[in-house]
């Protein structure tokens, strides 16, 4: 076998090696499934559209928008108290009451308000199991 | 990948492996973030003054410190370090010091954030030798943050040989590359692993100039692998420490895993300072054998070569100097009462306590140092 | 049996301590055995050694198990190395299994901890003598090896290969690590990004986000229905458990144990390469490999065995070497060297006594886990019967904790766990496979290392074939895998075409 399969790897581009060789059987791949699925793929535009149409937007763009808020909000909220996780506390209780909320079905006032109570004892729980107990750093 | 840290991480004892290079300057994500920030910040402002009627005094520590280290293993000499002087100081000034090792990356952004002193840093000789082996993004830590008190010193770099090895000391390396023979070493480049290593092609170079370019690196990861490689033998010398290799220099010699001290870097005013019943089998006295001066590796024809991994704080450039004060104070207090040193030396750690100038000073020479080897080497040959 | 003296009361209190401890820790999704001994690691200054010992190993078993709660019940794996048990312990759950699934798992993982645990105490000096054979070349072929699930776990080829190839290259997004032997620098991260993406992203949060947050969207896009799945599943509706699924699984079982307790031993290959491998290989070797992926026991019990088989195992190189085998085993060195005992190639002689106690606390970790789990089923089973309005923001808000806390604070991983989730939500449109995805996602940064140092330590690319015997026979367990693999993977095509 010998001087066939000689490779000389310098250490300085060595970083390149493994992201060259992984992409390239990557493009492979993908033109492979472009050729053998080309029919599905043009198809797709339908399915898509069906998709969209069947979604239920308000659930599903409100859990990203309440989660984009929360992770967002979390830091800032935080470093009016440093180092005591206060942030993800306070963040954490409306977070989990509105995607509570967005979640149900039907809103009558007795399961909102146990909703309430969860939201606010389930992070307070965790906030205090995790940094008074664990003493692990919460935002 | 970052998950190398917490998932299936070939840790090792020596921290000089745990290091992850890199941290593009902290402006970046300031000009990303400056909108949300000082929006929210404006809007929000008034309030926190209301709910924070009492602030701290600000030349003060805060009450709930976090202090980041630049190893990401809670099992390593950083990590074990910085809690025993967290601890002492959390008891010093009555407050609580949270230790989180985020790793060097992480830990030199959180520290860039932060100006309020709720964030501080501990972390060893691998801040600025990082920076001078120019490794990617690797920032000088004198410039970009304030260096601080020195705590403690881990004597432990050392390297070795297979037992097999025809190399009895360090002068036999020397006189091998001199002679034409390529000698092979184990290290993790960029940083506390390879300044060794520079060290002896500095060496080599001093003693018979040319001869630096028969001693060559083999670039490896964490402890384990610098043992694989010798075993493998892809190594002839392998960096190590005191603390993880010692109980293979006591393995009988026909043991494929047996392997020999050459050289411990450690000052000989450091050795000394060690228990005498150094470690293991090995007395203080042996391990003396293999530093300076008794084992010579030359800095300049005159001078031995040294490197002690030391362990200091680090803040933040803006961070009220009254809080480095603060902490020079307690530290002061602290070492006077004794006990702090006890409970490092039983981790083999070496007490070595430098108020926040002196150690600046001391830091900035050493660094000078090895600045001039690190040149040296590169642009002698 | 000078050892004996150092059984106390206090010692059993904190194995079954930390065991419990330890379950908890994983079952949250994102938390894992390796924090939980990181948690309390200092707590063990005050202990003593093998007082303290005892509270880690606790943890430590307890932590690998807890895992598979999690990953039966919700579908997404507590910790990294439970990921093949959401393949099968999932869809038994939806069958409403959860119960029985829960209780082959425990099984199961109860054989694979005793069958590690003998293996370290019995053989762990010359295990580690063999480990030492593993030079780069044959780590590689070991996670080449466990690549080759990939292949079996794909529903459709082509798909699954390009999912899984998907995976491997996101993994090597950031910095050439140097502390795996890298050069350090950075590679795949788009111009703008390096102060996030410097370090690439976290495995944990990845997972996570891809099983749980895109789990949770994907109700979201369906308006949370009522009636189906989780929240209105009768636990004990489908057939019950005995131990009769047992029988014929003992190959299966002790293959696993085996497979999970010798990744275990090789330091650096890392603990998910030992569940993967194991499950690969169960399905390779089962009658019934159509039904992997679809609630088959077989592959619940190699992979809950694989991975408890770890914990003995990744000792073996730690007391034989004072090399740690995993990331949890490498935090107990601190533990050892807080108490000033070096562990080394010396240590089991030096210290019989610490050593009879350690495997002394594994055996009876292994034993509260078993007993604590197995009869604690039904409480952890309610889950399922929470509503999911409930359910899911708490899920949310433990994923997020879970993602922070895995790297000791940093917000980007919480990013990641959003990125991730998206991703995975958007994956399943595309037709893309998350298992193969997943996986080689794990196993990238492994292989990317073993690869480029083989060919820069010994500069020939024949090396892979000819540098020892163990490499050619890990070539023919990677073909005899992938034939098996491709061949399956007709035969199912052909049925599914012709029924």
């Amino acid at each position: 076998m010998g001087n066939l399969g000689q490779v000389t790897i310098d250490f300085e581009r060595s970083h390149l090696v493994f992201p060259i060789l992984i992409g390239s059987i990557l493009a492979l791949l993908g033109i492979a499934i472009l050729i053998t699925r080309r029919d599905r793929i043009a198809a797709s535009g339908p399915n898509w559209r069906q998709t969209f149409a069947d979604m239920d937007k308000l659930r599903f763009f409100g859990t990203l928008v309440l989660t984009v808020l929360y992770f967002s909000l979390m830091v800032p909220v935080g470093n009016f108290w440093p180092n005591t996780g206060l942030g993800f506390l306070i963040c954490s209780i409306p977070y989990v009451l509105a995607t509570g909320l967005l979640f149900m079905h039907e809103r009558p006032l007795r399961q909102v308000l146990v909703m309430l109570v969860i939201a606010v004892i389930g992070p307070s729980f965790v906030w205090w199991l995790f940094t008074e107990i664990f003493f692990l750093t919460l935002p | 990948m970052r998950f190398h840290r917490n998932c299936e991480s070939r840790f090792a004892l020596e921290e000089a492996q745990q290091i992850v290079i890199q941290w593009p300057r902290a402006a970046k994500r300031e000009d990303l973030m400056k909108l949300t920030r000082r929006t929210l910040l404006a809007a929000a402002s008034s309030a926190a003054l209301l709910i924070q009627p009492v602030a701290s005094a600000a030349q003060e520590l805060p009450r709930n410190v976090r202090l980041v280290i630049g190893s990401t293993s809670t099992g390593g000499d950083t990590y074990q370090n910085s809690a025993i002087v967290a601890e002492a100081l959390a008891e010093q000034l009555g407050i609580n010091i949270k230790v989180d090792a985020v790793g060097a990356t992480e830990a030199f952004k959180a520290l860039g954030r932060d100006s309020r002193g709720n964030t501080l840093m501990i972390f060893h000789d691998q801040s600025y030798l990082g920076n001078l082996y120019g490794v990617t993004g690797y920032a000088d830590p004198f410039e970009g943050y304030t260096v601080g008190q020195t705590v403690a010193i881990n004597p432990g770099n050392a390297y070795l040989v297979g037992c097999d090895s025809p190399y009895q000391s360090m002068d036999d390396i020397l006189t091998a590359a001199a002679n034409g023979d390529r000698v092979r070493v184990a290290i993790q480049p960029g940083g506390v692993s390879e300044i060794g290593f520079s060290a002896m092609k500095n060496a080599a170079s001093v003693r018979a100039p040319g001869s630096e370019e028969n001693i060559v690196a083999v670039n490896t990861g964490s402890q384990s692998d610098k043992n694989q490689a010798m075993w493998d033998d892809l190594a002839d010398v392998i960096n190590g420490s005191i603390q993880a290799n010692e109980q293979f220099t006591q393995l009988p010699a026909d043991d494929q895993k047996c392997m020999r001290f050459v050289w411990i870097t450690a000052r000989p005013a450091t050795l000394e300072q060690a228990p005498a019943a150094g470690m293991g089998n090995t007395t203080r006295d042996q391990m003396l054998q293999y530093a300076s001066p008794a084992t010579s590796v030359t800095l300049d024809g005159t001078q031995d070569f040294t490197f002690d991994k030391e362990f200091f704080f680090l803040y933040n450039k803006d961070m009220d100097p009254a809080i480095i004060d603060q902490v020079d104070a307690a530290l002061t207090a602290i070492y006077d009462k004794g006990a702090i040193q006890d409970r490092q030396k039983a981790s083999f750690f070496i007490p070595n306590f430098l108020p926040a100038d002196e150690a600046r000073q001391h830091l900035t020479d050493k660094r000078e140092t090895y600045a001039k080897v690190i040149e040296q080497i590169s642009g002698g040959s | 049996m000078e050892f004996l003296s150092i059984i106390s009361p206090l010692f059993l209190f904190l194995v079954v301590g930390g065991t419990f401890v330890g379950i908890i820790f994983g079952a949250i999704p994102g938390m894992t055995a390796t924090m939980a001994v990181a948690v309390c690691l200092p707590l063990t200054y005050s202990l003593g050694l093998e007082n303290g010992l005892a509270l880690l190993l606790g943890l430590y078993v307890g932590g690998i198990s807890g895992g598979l709660v999690p990953a039966i019940l919700l579908g997404i794996p507590g910790t990294p190395s439970s990921i093949t048990t959401t393949f099968d312990g999932y869809p038994m759950a939806q069958k409403g299994e959860g119960e029985k699934a829960l209780r082959i798992g425990i099984c199961a993982s109860f054989v694979g901890g005793i069958v590690s645990l003998l293996a370290l105490y019995l053989a762990a000096p010359s295990l580690a003598e063999f480990a030492i054979e593993f030079s780069y070349v044959e780590k590689f072929l070991i996670i080449l090896f466990a690549l080759t699930v990939m292949a079996a776990l794909s529903t459709d080829l082509l798909m699954g290969i390009f999912s899984g190839f998907l995976g491997i290259f996101i993994s090597l997004i950031g910095v050439y690590d140097i502390s795996d032997g890298g050069n350090g620098k950075l590679r795949l991260v788009p111009p703008g990004t390096e102060y996030w993406l410097d370090s690439g992203f976290s495995l944990l949060p990845v997972l996570i986000g891809v099983f749980g947050l895109a789990a949770i969207l994907d109700q979201a896009e369906l308006g949370v229905p009522k009636g189906q799945s989780r929240g209105d599943v009768k636990i004990g509706k489908g057939s019950s458990f005995s131990f009769s699924v047992f029988k014929g699984q003992t190959v299966n079982l002790l293959r696993s144990s085996g497979i999970g307790t010798f990744v275990g031993i090789l330091p650096g290959v890392g603990g998910s390469a030992a569940s993967i491998l194991a499950y690969s290989q169960a399905k390779t070797f089962s009658k019934k490999s159509a039904n992997f992926g679809k609630g088959e026991p077989t592959g619940l019990m190699a992979s809950e065995s694989g991975n408890n088989g770890l914990t003995g195992g990744a000792l073996v190189p730690l007391l034989s070497l004072g090399i740690p085998g995993d990331s949890t085993t490498a935090l107990l060195i601190g533990a050892f060297t807080l108490q000033g005992i070096q562990v080394g190639p010396l240590f089991i002689g030096n210290n019989p006594d610490t050593w009879n106690a350690m495997i002394f606390a594994m055996l009876v970790a292994n034993i509260a886990m078993f007993a604590m789990m197995y009869f604690a089923i039904r409480y952890f089973a309610l889950v399922v019967t929470i509503p999911k309005h409930v359910l899911f923001p708490i899920i949310l808000m433990m994923c997020v904790i879970g993602a922070y806390t895995i790297n000791y604070g940093i917000m980007f991983d919480v990013w990641t766990l959003l990125i991730f989730g998206l991703f995975g939500w958007l994956a399943v449109k595309l037709r893309l496979e998350i298992a193969p995805f997943i996986i080689g996602f794990i196993l990238g940064p492994s292989a990317e290392i073993y690869f480029v140092k083989s060919l820069e330590s010994f500069g020939t690319l024949s090396i892979f074939f000819t540098k020892s015997w163990i490499a050619m026979l890990l070539w023919v367990l990677i073909i005899g895998s992938l034939t098996a693999s491709i061949y399956l993977s007709r035969r199912q095509a052909k049925i599914a075409a012709t029924g």
